[in-house]
Order: C-alpha cells, then sequence, then structure tokens
C-alpha cells in the first residue's frame, strides 16, 4: 500500500540524514570561511598535519556570536574566529573557556587576553581597495578626504557600520585618522554625512565579489582581501593605506565553552599558533602575531612600512563598549 | 482589428514579464561559464567555476534535494488529512478551523530567524537531533505545510467532492474508506499543485535554515548565498548554473504530471 | 467493514473528522506553537523586560521600519495581484509550444533565496546591470536603481510574482467560459466583462494568495540584506539586534510583535471574504 512506501522513504532519509551527520575526527568551527584569510589552505593544511577535518563556515563575526549564544546550553561548535572586539564580548558572556595554545608566549601582551580566554592568530589593516580598471580613468584616491571630491561619486561603497563588523571597524578608522577619538565620534560623523553626496553603495555584508566585478570600484576594506584581489585573483586591484592614518584589528580564536570535541580543538589551535600555521596566513597576505612566521617574498607584496606606520593599533575593549551608541548616532544622524 | 491590437499588447506585457524574471537568471548563467565577468563574453568560456562549484558545494545539492522529497513526503502525510479537516470540521463552518488555518501561515509571516531560534532553545540540547538534517526538515515542514494544506484545501471545497462523500457514506463506507477511496483521488490536483510548491520551497528555503544548519549540514540555498556573497560572481553564477540543471528537469516533470492529471480528473 | 457497525443514515464525516488533524496539529504544537510560546518569554527577559515589546512603537527607528515594511508589502501584493492576474490569464488562455518549459522557469525563481534575488536585481539593474548598459548605450547615461526603493520594490516583485501566478493559472483554470459568453451575448465590452464576471470569479484564489504574498513579504529578509537601500525593513532589524549584539531579547519581541501584526492583517483579509469561507487555491 502506498502507506508502507511512504514509511520506508522517511525511513531512509532519516537513515540516510544521521549518516551525514557522523562525526569522526571533526572539530567545527564559526566563521571559518574558506576565500576569507585563504582559511581554504589552513584547513587543507590541518586535514593534512593533524587528521582533523574542520568544514568550512561561511557566518561572520556576529552572526557566529550570536549563534553560539543560542546555541549555549548544548553547543554545536568547538571554536570560532572572531573580530577581536566580539572576542572581548564572548568573555563578557561566558560562552568561551581559557586555553593557551603552543606559542602563546610569542604573542605580545596587547594581542591576548590574560587570563587565555582569546588570542590572536593574525591581523588585518582597514584601507581602501581599488579596482583600477574599474575606475576608467580617474586618478586612484590617497586619502579618505579624496573620497568626498565629485569625481568619484558613484563609485564608493563602504560596509554598513551599524551593522556589520568591518563595516564599524572602517568608521573608527575614519574617525580616528580625522582627529575623533573612541569617545567622541563626530568627525567621523560628519565625514560620512559629507560622502553622501557621492551616493555610496552600503552593503551590509562582505562585497568582496563586487570589488572585483567592477560594481563598486572603491570598497572600504582589508589589505589582505586587496592583496587576495590583486596577486591570487589576478585583478587589477590596488591598496590604499590613507594618508590621514588609519587602523589595524587583529583576529581571535577561543575555544567555545562546552563544546563536543574540546581535545581535538586544542590540537587545531596550537596549529594555527604554530609555525607552519602562521606561514599560511603570511602567505594569505594577513600580519601573522607571531612576526617571526612571514617570509621575504611574501613580505615583499605588502606595501612599504612606511605606509604601514600609518595604521595604529586602539583600544579593542573600549571600540566594543562604545559600538552600541556609535550606531545608534550613525542611524539617526547619518542615515 | 482592435481585437487583435488588445492582443498584442497583452503578449507584449506578458513576455515583458516573463523577461524580467527569466532574464537575469540567463545572465546568471552566462556569468557562470565566463572566464571573467568583468571583462565581458571576450575573456572566453571556461568551465573551470563549474568544477570549483561541484568540487566545493557537491555535497550541498544533495542534501537539499533529500530533505525537499523527504519534506514533501512529511507534509503529504500530515497536511491531505489537516486540509481534510479543516473542510469537513462541523461541515466546513468552523472558525476554529479557520483560526488554525490562519496559525498555519505563521511560520511564513514571522521572520525564519525567530521560528529557528525558538526551535533551537528548545530542542537543542538534544545533541544528535541538532546536528542532523532532522533538524533542518523540521523548519522546512513548518514552513511548507500551509503551502500543501491550502491548495488541497481549496479542492476540497468543491460541492460534487462533498455530494461524492456523501454518496459513498450512503452506501456505508468509512471514514478510512472514504478518504483514501474518494477523496484523495479526487483532490489530486490540489495535492499535485502543493507538491510543487513545496519541493520548490523547501530547496530554496534560506531564511531558516540559516540558523539551523551547522557546518555539516550545509544546505544549497546556504550554500548558493554564501558564494554570491563572499566568492567572484562567476562562482555564485556557476552555482545557479549547476542549480537550474538540476532542478528544471523536476519541475517540469511535476508540471506534466499536473496537466496530465488535471486533464484526466475533472471535478 | 460490516454495513451495521457504521450508522447508514450519517452524511456528514462526524465528529470524528478531526482525528485527521492530530498528526498536523501535534507537529505545529510541538515544534512551532510552544517553542514561540517559550520565545515570547526571552522576549521580555532583557534589560527593559516586557518594555521591549512596545519597543515597536517607542522606539522611533524600529517604528519606521515596520511602517516601512508593511507599506512595502502592501504596495508589493497590490502590484503582484495584477500583474499576475493580467499574465496568469493570458498564459492560461493560450496555447503555445514550449508552456510547460516557460511556466518551469516562471516557478523557477521560487527556489531562490532572497540574497540571491537580489543579485538578481543588481544584474539587472546595478552599475554594470544589463539596463544601466543599455540605457548608457541608447542615451548616453545609464539609469541604475538597484539600491534605491525601486530596485528593492523590484526584487520583491521578483520573488513574489511566481507565487501568485501559479495560483491565478491554476484558478482561472476553473473559470466558466459560458458565463463570459453569456455577458458578450448580452452587449458587455471586453473591459467589463473582466470587471464582473472574470474578478469576482477569481477573487477568492487573489485574496488567498494575496494573503501569501503579503506574508511573504512582511518576513523576507535576504532581498533587502542585498540591496541594502537606505530603508531598513524590520527583518533586517531584527538580523542586526541578534548578530551585532546578540540581543536575543529585541530580536525576539520585534520577532513576535512582527507576527502578530500581520495576523491582524490576514484575518482582516479573510473578513473580507466572508469570516468561515475557508482560503481557496
Amino acid at each position: 500500500m502506498r502507506f508502507s512506501r511512504i514509511i520506508q522513504t522517511i525511513a531512509a532519509s532519516a537513515a540516510l540524514a544521521a549518516s551525514f551527520s557522523v562525526a569522526a575526527q571533526n572539530v567545527i568551527c564559526y566563521n571559518c570561511p574558506p576565500e576569507w584569510a585563504d582559511w581554504a589552505t589552513q584547513i587543507k593544511t590541518i586535514k593534512e598535519k593533524t587528521g582533523i577535518t574542520v568544514p568550512p563556515d561561511n557566518k561572520n563575526s556576529g552572526q557566529a556570536l550570536a549563534q553560539i549564544m543560542a546555541e549555549k546550553a548544548s553547543p554545536v561548535a568547538d571554536f570560532t574566529y572572531v573580530g577581536v572586539t566580539f572576542g572581548i564580548e564572548a568573555k563578557k558572556n561566558d560562552i568561551i573557556t581559557p586555553y593557551k595554545p603552543a606559542g602563546w608566549n610569542d604573542v605580545p601582551a596587547g594581542l591576548k587576553d590574560p587570563e587565555g580566554y582569546w588570542t590572536t592568530i593574525h591581523s588585518g589593516t582597514m584601507g581602501l581597495m581599488v579596482n583600477v580598471d574599474a575606475l576608467k580613468g580617474k586618478p586612484v584616491p590617497h586619502s579618505w578626504a579624496d573620497l568626498l571630491k565629485p569625481e568619484y561619486k558613484g563609485l564608493i561603497g563602504y560596509l554598513d557600520p551599524a551593522s556589520a563588523f568591518v563595516g564599524y571597524v572602517g568608521a573608527v578608522a575614519v574617525n580616528q585618522a580625522l582627529g575623533g577619538t573612541l569617545d567622541n565620534f563626530t568627525p567621523g560623523i560628519n565625514y560620512f554625512k559629507a560622502l553622501q553626496k557621492n551616493q555610496p553603495i552600503v552593503p551590509k555584508q562582505t562585497s568582496y565579489a563586487r570589488l572585483i566585478s567592477g560594481e563598486i570600484p572603491i570598497l572600504f576594506g582589508y589589505d589582505f582581501d586587496a592583496y587576495r584581489a590583486k596577486y591570487k585573483d589576478k585583478a587589477n586591484v590596488a591598496f590604499v593605506i590613507p594618508t590621514e592614518g588609519t587602523v589595524t584589528v587583529p583576529y581571535v580564536v577561543s575555544l567555545v565553552k562546552n563544546g563536543p570535541n574540546q581535545a581535538n580543538a586544542k590540537k587545531v589551535l596550537d596549529f594555527l599558533l604554530s609555525n607552519e600555521g602562521q606561514a599560511i596566513w603570511a602567505n594569505a597576505y594577513l600580519r601573522p602575531v607571531r612576526a617571526s612566521a612571514i617570509s621575504k617574498e611574501a613580505e615583499a607584496r605588502f606595501l612599504p612600512a612606511a605606509d604601514y606606520a600609518r595604521a595604529k593599533p586602539i583600544d579593542y575593549g573600549k571600540m566594543a563598549t562604545v559600538q552600541r551608541q556609535f550606531s545608534e548616532r550613525y542611524l539617526a544622524e547619518v542615515k | 482589428m482592435k481585437q487583435s491590437l488588445r492582443f498584442y499588447l497583452q503578449l507584449a506585457f506578458t513576455l515583458l514579464v516573463c523577461a524580467f524574471l527569466i532574464v537575469p537568471v540567463l545572465l546568471s548563467m552566462l556569468a557562470g561559464v565566463t572566464e571573467n565577468f568583468f571583462v565581458g563574453l571576450s575573456s572566453g568560456f571556461t568551465l573551470r567555476w563549474v568544477v570549483q562549484v561541484w568540487d566545493t558545494y557537491q555535497m550541498t545539492i544533495w542534501r537539499s534535494i533529500v530533505i525537499a522529497l523527504a519534506c514533501l513526503a512529511v507534509t503529504l502525510l500530515v497536511g491531505v488529512p489537516l486540509a481534510y479537516m479543516l473542510a469537513r470540521y462541523k461541515g466546513g463552518n468552523s472558525r476554529l478551523a479557520r483560526v488554525f488555518e490562519e496559525l498555519l501561515m505563521m511560520p511564513v509571516a514571522v521572520p525564519g530567524l525567530a521560528t529557528a531560534l525558538a526551535l533551537i532553545m528548545a530542542y537543542g540540547q538534544y545533541r544528535a537531533f541538532r546536528s542532523s538534517l532532522l533538524f533542518i526538515l523540521v523548519g522546512h515542514v513548518l514552513f511548507t505545510l500551509p503551502f500543501m494544506v491550502r491548495p488541497v484545501l481549496a479542492v476540497m471545497q468543491s460541492s460534487q467532492l462533498a455530494v461524492l462523500e456523501e454518496a459513498a457514506a450512503s452506501l456505508g463506507a468509512g471514514m478510512r474508506q472514504r478518504f483514501f477511496g474518494v477523496v484523495v483521488p479526487n483532490v489530486m490536483s490540489g495535492i499535485l499543485a502543493g507538491a510543487l510548491m513545496v519541493v520548490t520551497l523547501s530547496i530554496g528555503e534560506f531564511n531558516i535554515t540559516w540558523m539551523l544548519h551547522t557546518p555539516l549540514t550545509m544546505t544549497l540555498p546556504v550554500g548558493l548565498a554564501d558564494s554570491y556573497a563572499s566568492m567572484r560572481l562567476e562562482v555564485g553564477s556557476a552555482y545557479t548554473l549547476i542549480f537550474l540543471f538540476m532542478i528544471i528537469p523536476l519541475l517540469i516533470a511535476m508540471q506534466w504530471v499536473t496537466q496530465t492529471t488535471r486533464a484526466r480528473v475533472r471535478l | 467493514m460490516s454495513v451495521t457497525a457504521k450508522n447508514p443514515r450519517r452524511k456528514q464525516p462526524g465528529s470524528r473528522v478531526w482525528l485527521f488533524a492530530v498528526p498536523g496539529m501535534t507537529l505545529f504544537a510541538a515544534f512551532w506553537l510552544l517553542p514561540m510560546l517559550r520565545l515570547v518569554g526571552v522576549g521580555a527577559s532583557g534589560p527593559t523586560g516586557a518594555m521591549a515589546y512596545l519597543a515597536v512603537v517607542t522606539n522611533r527607528h524600529y517604528l519606521s521600519s515596520l511602517v516601512s515594511t508593511l507599506l512595502l508589502s502592501g504596495v508589493v501584493t497590490v502590484a503582484t495581484l495584477a500583474i499576475s492576474s493580467f499574465v496568469g490569464l493570458f498564459l492560461q488562455r493560450n496555447r503555445f509550444p514550449g508552456k510547460a518549459l516557460l511556466l518551469a522557469m516562471l516557478t523557477f525563481p521560487l527556489a531562490f533565496p532572497g540574497v540571491v534575488v537580489g543579485f538578481m536585481v543588481i544584474m539587472l539593474a546595478g552599475r554594470q546591470g544589463l539596463i544601466g548598459v543599455l540605457t548608457e548605450k541608447l542615451f548616453g547615461e545609464s539609469l541604475v536603481f538597484a539600491y534605491s526603493l525601486t530596485g528593492l520594490f523590484v526584487g520583491y516583485l521578483y520573488f513574489s510574482i511566481p507565487r501568485v501566478i501559479l495560483t491565478v493559472i491554476a484558478a482561472a483554470e476553473k473559470l466558466d467560459p459560458s458565463l463570459e459568453e453569456a455577458a458578450r451575448s448580452l452587449g458587455a465590452n471586453p473591459w467589463r466583462v473582466f470587471r464582473d464576471v472574470v474578478v469576482p470569479a477569481l477573487t477568492p484564489a487573489l485574496i488567498s494568495s494575496g494573503a501569501i504574498c503579503f506574508a511573504t513579504s512582511v518576513g523576507a529578509f535576504g532581498t533587502a540584506f542585498t540591496l541594502a537601500t537606505n530603508i531598513d525593513v524590520l527583518p533586517m532589524a531584527i538580523y542586526n539586534e541578534f548578530t551585532s549584539y546578540a540581543n536575543f531579547a529585541m530580536a525576539a519581541a520585534l520577532s513576535i510583535v512582527l507576527g502578530v501584526i500581520t495576523w491582524i492583517a490576514l484575518a482582516l483579509a479573510r473578513s473580507l471574504s466572508g469570516s468561515t469561507v475557508p482560503a481557496t487555491a
């Protein structure tokens, strides 16, 4: 009878479903996108060297944090990779657990949580990613102020500071560069108000694809994304560290509290800080936190050190605390 | 003369709407086989994006198909009898039934994030359940159930069906016999319409699945959205291309079955 | 089954028909109703307590999001119904080769997540979109509307039309051509035939699919997310609360308020077509 056939189909599907979720040597990462910071190579190497499979995951920092909190009672993730302010938030929300991976001592004091809740694995620098071909002959901008010129109308994009972490970093960078501080966002807000005249596109998520396709020729973003576009995807993309200055942002990893596969997750974190792991970041144009790992040829592809001297770290804890106020101010005054 | 002008205007408008829906899909498919979309067609044709997508995302396609078929099975088993109750309870004039019908639409109206969050909070602690495709299936069934119930209910409203049922009842057929022997065969057109919607919507369900999935249970829409956002346009487009080639035959087959059944079963 | 075991005079399915609803109701209660009720509690667990539920009216940003969402969904629904009726009727009444393929292609966008619909709109009307390139060639200036309210509207149309058009075609099949012929033979012009014969016959299907269209638009998130228009629809605000600040309480509260408002809107629509008449098509 039709009934029993239907039951059979369901049972078969359930069995199939169960087979798809067999654990094996799996360590779950939240926010390990294959294309971001070349996690694809990192994941492949981890599998080769340790036998542990880390499936890629395409969340962003905010989504990862929210998902881990939602699953607090029974976590699915073993570790997570987030922007530093989210690491600080995660600690406040008691969803991560301390672990000091091998290589801990080599990480500078300002770039790790003193109790071991999180540690930086690499940093990026905020700036302007420019698709030179898509500019159709216009000069490449050199400063934040350049973008206010009418010749760049319709060519600019920046991530929404009120809903994307990278967007917020961009806003903080502009603000610091123009003389503001984390207590005083007025220069930044005024800048964005002025920028609206040039009809910018304000996406809410990474828009790497749109930079390459030419839809957004000038995009606020990280140096490593620009270098990836230039050297890996062979697009004519230039990275600009604006003359007024910018900020560097560390990205951190943490062990999730009560994750299902803690022992293996610790091995993965060890690998990320090891010479080999750090070298992979360096080859993907990120600044590895253990500076000794960067090779000469990778170093040669970065912009000169003189440019990077304009990029400064800031008080990341404070940056996390003032984020909400800034968002509300941005929504009220700029939108 | 006037008649044919009206006809051509209607035709033009129809073609415009169809073009609006189809052209971007065709563009996307074209981008999926182009070497470099920014440069355009002159950069040459290539299958490397298609290969890249197949390598990276193959599992998501199969997973989505399995979930969609399972979703269809569940909504059939659960939705058709449910539609029957909504049609016949208190002779089809029940306020309670109407309220419940509205309630069924809620998972569609409430942002998927909320439905998913509610599910995680209520059942997340059952790890095996949480990490399996069944968890995603539950979300899909909640979302697609009204799309099965409504078309079936619509056909069940027909007064001719009620007459047939009465006749069967007066001949001594029990409730179960009436349902399987009289009702189901006659509402086939509604069931098939519902089935088409359920399968298509399940394959494309994103909002709820986005929170319910784990890195090990990624489905096609999640992968598709990711590839459009974080990879080159050509990769997302190649994904769309593969997706299209796998789905269109299924959609045409369901269309065809609907047509032939409709021709045979006139209610 | 023996005849004498059943009452031969029973015509209606009787009081036991509710049994048919048991699997459905159990599933729905267990996996949606009860978890949602629990979410109501979560909504009230934030720093402002139960006041979070009033935030949608007290907070200027949320209120304008809510109003934009409802307005946008309403306009999209009306436009979709108009376009779909027109096109659906035409398609149903004319035979041509490749009809099945065409209908399949029209249904295909149903399977797109909202994010991809956003990218389709960008392909059509973005800075490098087809329309931009064409208008640049024809008029020298490119028309770009993907990132404006028009673009958002077009995106919503893109996923709404496929939903409604199939229902309209199905309902159009059931239209009785003899009624239209009778009207024409009595001297009515085509417009009056359409207005007084066709539309009333289609109305139950239109109201029902309009309700689905409205509900879907209200809950839609991916398209607005990708197009990132200046207008923030409420699902975007909810997403923001959730991912930028992990503010579950506010996200839950706003979601529930949105659900309740949609339910009221759907109930109102139902009362327009008779309160105990079930949804058709």
